[in-house]
């Protein structure tokens, strides 16, 4: 397998770690913000849903966008640096979008929760 | 295979790839945003927002793919572009981001979407429980 494979895997790899352990941290408590907020069962789904979505493509979204295509005679650290890159380019974008996933969470509790309450 | 036969190959196994990825999503989100959408009041509303699903979705995936040029970075004729088998792939890996990321978008906007219609669910029952006043 050439360096630039290896690099591209790596990424890849890595990109899918960063969605798969932010769900499994946050999953059980936006369930139960969910359930405390939502009476409707498919609101809960679709909300859970939707969030291992937006985790998922906009990691893989900036993964994928990552050239290694670097000049023939290029150096390990090379790619290297290009992954780091990569890497960056991937939590950015996942960081941003969870952003504006709890933003859109916040509003949902803000309007349904208060009036449940009463 | 020649880089022009490399071309046509991935634009069309790209462009169905695309439609494969909004196809995917829609199938996931399908039953629970049908779920939500029955919860209003209102049948016409319920029907529409289920037809209107599977098109905001396949669009923006078909959307991602079509926005991405292979004109650029000084390759201006088809000639230009052919030339390079790395150009080409990472032009192929620029149109699977994009589909990606105007998939990423469409989810979000079903997000607000659904959160309009359980707010909307939601005025229904209260405006149904409050006690009836006869003249």
């Amino acid at each position: 397998m050439s360096l630039q494979s290896s690099a591209f895997l790596t990424l890849l790899v890595l990109s899918l770690a960063v969605p798969i352990i932010l769900f499994l941290l946050l999953r059980a408590s936006l369930t139960d913000l969910l359930r405390q907020t939502l009476r409707v069962q498919a609101g809960i789904t679709f909300y859970l849903r939707s969030f291992l979505l937006i985790l998922f493509l906009s990691s893989l979204s900036a993964a994928i966008g990552t050239s290694f295509y670097l000049k023939p005679d290029s150096r390990f650290m090379e790619y290297v640096w290009k992954g780091a890159e990569g890497m960056s380019s991937t939590l950015e974008k996942t960081l941003w979008f969870v952003a504006i996933y709890l933003v859109l969470i916040t509003i949902l509790v803000a309007t349904l929760k208060i009036k449940d309450d009463k | 295979m020649t880089n022009e036969r490399y071309l046509i190959a991935s634009y069309f196994a790209g462009a169905a790839l695309s439609a494969g990825l909004g196809t995917m999503v829609y199938l996931f989100l399908r039953r629970p945003f049908g779920g939500v959408a029955d919860a209003t009041s209102s049948k016409r509303l319920s029907s529409v927002l289920k037809r209107l699903l599977p098109w905001g979705l396949l669009f923006p995936a078909v959307l991602g793919f079509v926005s991405v040029s292979y004109q650029g970075c000084g390759r201006t004729t088809y000639e230009d572009i052919v030339q390079s088998r790395s150009y080409l792939v990472e032009k192929n890996q620029e149109q699977l981001s994009s589909v990606l990321l105007y998939i990423l978008v469409a989810v979000v906007f079903w997000d607000v979407i659904v959160l309009l219609v359980l707010k909307y669910a939601q005025n229904g029952r209260n405006e149904s429980q409050l006690p009836q006043v006869d003249d």
